[in-house]
């Protein structure tokens, strides 16, 4: 089963296929996101829901099928590129941040512009204003051991939206969070993605999650079985 | 307990490729450490050895009633010294000397296996005809190294050789007696002494930088375990249970270091044999210390691992959910720097005054020496966080920022990378003032291959005459001279205040000196005509064994902090891995990383290499003997293999940084 195309699909895979072994992770998926759109993809321990954003989101190559960005083909580019794709198109926010340690928090958000070229001075004034609208008012300074996890997920959602990407990447984004900062994070990570105009993708197993988004695909054995 | 063993022996199994692979750089780490500890313990034991193999030369007057007389003169062919030791029986309980079956009869000659040969090989009026023949071959035990030329010769009591004092003029142990003796010495002589004492500064030198890399190992090791740490004590552990099973597992792995470090030893043994000190290289047995010593060490090393497994996991704050909480850490006290600018200041006033303090300024010495690296290892976090807010006030880059952040996150473990070749600076400074070589000719009017006997003034018109009738036809001649002690600097003053100096010189150089001598020998029983040079023979060896010893020691040094940087750069590597992972995951160049790693290193490198290195000059200064070329090229090469080394070592780790981050997520969910 496929998921149909919205109207103007800004990532869309068609016939994923990817093998570890002799474990089928990806068994021919189709799956298209729309501009500003909000997709969960959910399913149980080991069923290749993460398979399938690492495909979508340049970091694994497919064995079969194409991923396509604005139209683009992205699975055929070489890692280097690949690597260029997604520092400046795609964000990114783990089930634990994954911050870096040593940095404050307005230095990690301002490392993926840094890493694009853009001077320190600037990065970390434009790490600054995503931090306020974020709830981070005064934290710049602080360093991820010194936050909270509510906090240092918020941390990483201002670091994926800062370079303005076309779409977001979550895996598990509340996998280390209690119900009620869950809850807040995914309000936060659906609102901001919005309002800056790019898509989402979550992997999650959790309903609650889920349902902050516009469709949900549910993967199982490899395949997506359901699309809500 | 043996529970804990088993869990810990099981997780050690069972770490997977990476967690393996963890293992086996601190195995590593502490199998070079263990070996270079042999090495330091076993080159004391062997100057030990050297020394007591020595000892029985060196007569010491009879205590109880006297069974024998000793005599010791040095003969030389080649230029090569022969040690020829003259014994003569008193009466029928007369010792046996080391290395012979019995006490030689008058006129029996016992030579070492070298000068054995030697006599056979060259023609017997430049050797062979100064000496009785030969009636047997020393064993090793009268030997100080193989290669050694020695010679007993066995006499009558009443033979002139065992009348005429040696003493009288040489200031170096090479002549001694004859006394009366009741047994041969076992003490050493205070040249092999001043051996034992060098080698005991090189043991410091060397074996402060192994320490710190030893420690450094363990607890990277600790470092490595943080999450299985958390996950133990989510299951129920106690930290008592936690502790247990790391520490375990750290000293499991050391001891199997501490085995391979004892094979890695065996294995070089053999070529550290020829390593030539004092004449000559090595018997392998004085390099091996008793298998008490051996056993000891196999059981410290792993315990000292344990120890400092124990001082690392104090610093992981183990809670069952959430590792090592990362936050602002706190800052160095300055008084770090205050302790090195203590003993710097310190030392510089006693510095004047140590080369007037005798045989005690070796031991002030050792003492600073020690003090200097404790205290550099101390400074060294404190300057590296201070370096570290530096470059990140500095950066512009990504690449620098990163490396910067991270010195001033964990100063300690940025300065455990560098430290290694930070302290073969202060080794390599130490060492390059003292490796200029002076020239020992004393008088460099006279021909230092002019062949001399110094005689009392009576004797020595008619001992030149007889010399002119031995040496007719050679070419050789010769002249007396009637000097006052004062004016001879080879005199020892109070022992003779005139003497007359038979002056002969050879034209044509080794091989009809060697002649004349032998022409010579027994002229003056007991005396051996000898040269300026040969006399020079102790001293410049002493120099070129402080040469040999300071680049053995600047190699070791440097073997240590290049393995230390590569092992710690590869830990580092496999200790970040995930964050490594998520950064190449969200796009960041491999590049970036690399370039950051690099920076981390090489940042701090340059500034507490330089300084260790300004610091070591600083403590030989009151040594130097002249900053000649030898000096410079040593600190010159330090520099240039030092920054390779590193650069190299840290290469070594881009493959598997590379490996870490290729697959950032392999997990087919």
């Amino acid at each position: 089963m496929s998921l149909p195309a919205p109207p103007e699909a800004v990532l869309s895979g068609h016939g994923l296929v990817k093998r570890f072994g002799a474990t089928v992770a990806l068994d021919g998926v189709d799956l298209a996101v729309g501009r500003a759109e909000a997709v969960a993809i959910m399913g149980p321990s080991g069923s290749g829901k993460s398979t399938l954003l690492h495909c979508l989101a340049g970091i694994t190559r497919p064995d079969a099928g194409e991923v396509r960005l604005l139209g683009q083909r992205v699975d055929t580019l070489g890692e280097r590129r690949r690597s260029a794709l997604r520092r400046s198109r795609f964000g990114f926010v783990f089930q634990f941040g994954e911050l870096l340690p040593e940095l404050p928090a307005e230095e990690n958000v301002a490392l993926p512009l840094m890493l694009g070229g853009t001077s320190r001075r600037e990065a970390v004034q434009a790490a600054r204003s995503w931090l306020g609208p974020l709830g981070l008012d005064g934290m710049g300074h602080r360093r991820p051991g010194e936050l909270s996890g509510g906090q240092a997920q918020r941390v990483a959602i201002a670091r994926a939206l800062v370079p303005r990407p076309a779409v977001v990447f979550a895996d598990e984004p509340t996998g280390a969070l209690d119900q009620a900062t869950g809850h807040d994070t995914m309000r936060l990570l659906v609102e901001a993605t919005k309002h800056n105009d790019a898509s989402l993708v979550v992997v999650t197993h959790d309903p609650s999650v889920a349902a902050w988004c516009d469709r949900v695909a549910e993967v199982r054995d490899g395949r997506v079985q359901r699309i809500r | 307990m043996p529970a804990t063993l088993a869990l810990a022996w099981r997780l050690l199994r069972g770490g997977g490729g990476r967690g393996l692979l963890g293992s086996a750089l601190t195995l590593a780490a502490v199998a070079v450490s263990t070996g270079l500890l042999l090495f330091a313990i076993g080159a004391n034991h062997a100057f030990q050895q050297r020394s007591q193999a020595d000892a029985w030369r060196h007569p010491e007057k009879a205590a109880a009633a006297p069974a024998a007389i000793e005599a010791l003169s040095t003969d030389y062919v080649r230029g090569r010294p022969i040690s020829v030791v003259d014994l003569a029986a008193l009466n029928g309980s007369a010792p046996v000397p080391p290395g012979m079956p019995h006490f030689p009869k008058p006129g029996e000659a016992w030579t070492s296996p070298a000068l054995g040969r030697l006599m056979k090989d060259l023609p017997a009026d430049r050797l062979a005809a100064r000496f009785p023949a030969s009636a047997g071959t020393l064993g090793r035990d009268a030997l100080v190294y193989p290669g050694e030329l020695v010679i007993v010769i066995g006499r009558a009591p009443a033979d002139p050789a065992m009348t005429v004092d040696r003493n009288a003029s040489e200031s170096l142990e090479t002549t001694a007696g004859p006394v009366r003796i009741d047994r041969f010495p076992t003490a050493g002589s205070s040249l092999s002494g001043a051996y034992r004492v060098l080698m005991a500064i090189a043991s410091v030198l060397m074996v402060a930088p192994l320490l710190v890399f030893g420690g450094a190992a363990a607890r990277l090791t600790v470092a490595r375990r943080d999450r299985r740490l958390a996950a133990l004590r989510l299951v129920g552990a106690t930290p008592g249970q936690v502790v247990a099973i790391t520490v375990a597992e750290a000293v499991l792995t050391a001891a199997a270091g501490a085995v391979a470090g004892l094979l890695l030893y065996a294995a070089a043994t053999p070529a550290l044999v020829h390593i030539q000190i004092a004449g000559g290289g090595w018997f392998a047995a004085h390099l091996w210390p008793g298998p008490l010593t051996v056993l000891g060490v196999l059981a410290a090393v792993p315990v000292l691992v344990g120890v400092s497994a124990v001082v690392g996991l104090r610093r992981v704050v183990v809670s069952p959910l959430g590792v090592a909480r990362r936050e602002t850490p706190p800052r160095l006290r300055a008084v770090r720097l205050g302790a090195l600018v203590a003993v710097l200041v310190s030392f510089g006033a006693v510095s004047g005054s140590l080369m007037s303090l005798g045989r005690a300024a070796l031991v002030v010495l050792l003492v600073f020496l020690a003090l200097a690296f404790l205290t550099i290892n101390l400074a060294g976090p404190w300057v590296v966080a201070l370096i570290g807010r530096a470059t990140v006030l500095t950066a512009r880059g990504p690449a620098r920022l990163l490396a910067g952040r991270r010195l001033l996150d964990d100063p300690r473990a940025a300065w455990r990378t560098v430290a290694g070749v930070a302290l073969t600076g202060f080794v390599a400074g130490f060492l390059a003032l003292l490796n200029a070589p002076p020239s020992l000719s004393v008088d460099g009017t006279r021909d230092p291959h002019a062949l001399r006997l110094n005689l009392p003034p009576a004797r020595a018109a008619e001992v030149a005459e007889q010399a002119r009738h031995r040496l007719a036809g050679t070419g050789a001649t010769v002249a007396v001279k009637e000097i006052k002690a004062e004016d001879d600097p080879l005199a020892e003053h109070g022992t003779v205040t005139r003497k007359g100096v038979v002056t002969i010189t050879v034209p044509g150089g080794a091989a009809p000196t060697d002649r004349a001598r032998t022409a010579l020998a027994g002229l003056v029983p007991g005396k051996v005509a000898t040269s300026q040079a040969d006399e020079d023979v102790y001293g410049n060896r002493l120099l070129g064994d402080l040469r040999t010893g300071a680049l053995t020691v600047l190699f070791v040094s440097f073997l240590i902090a290049v393995t230390s940087a590569g092992i710690t750069g590869a830990s580092a590597v496999l200790d970040r891995r995930q964050t490594y992972a998520m950064l190449r995951l969200a796009g960041t160049p491999l590049g970036v990383l690399d370039r950051a790693r690099r920076q981390e290193t090489l940042i701090p490198l340059a500034v507490m290499g330089g300084g260790s290195l300004l610091t070591g000059l600083f403590f030989a200064a009151p040594f130097a003997t002249g900053f000649g070329t030898p000096g410079l090229l040593t600190l010159v090469v330090f520099v240039v293999a030092g920054f390779g080394g590193v650069l190299g070592a840290s290469a070594l780790s881009r493959p598997l940084l590379r490996s870490v981050t290729t697959d950032p997520a392999p997990r087919p969910d």
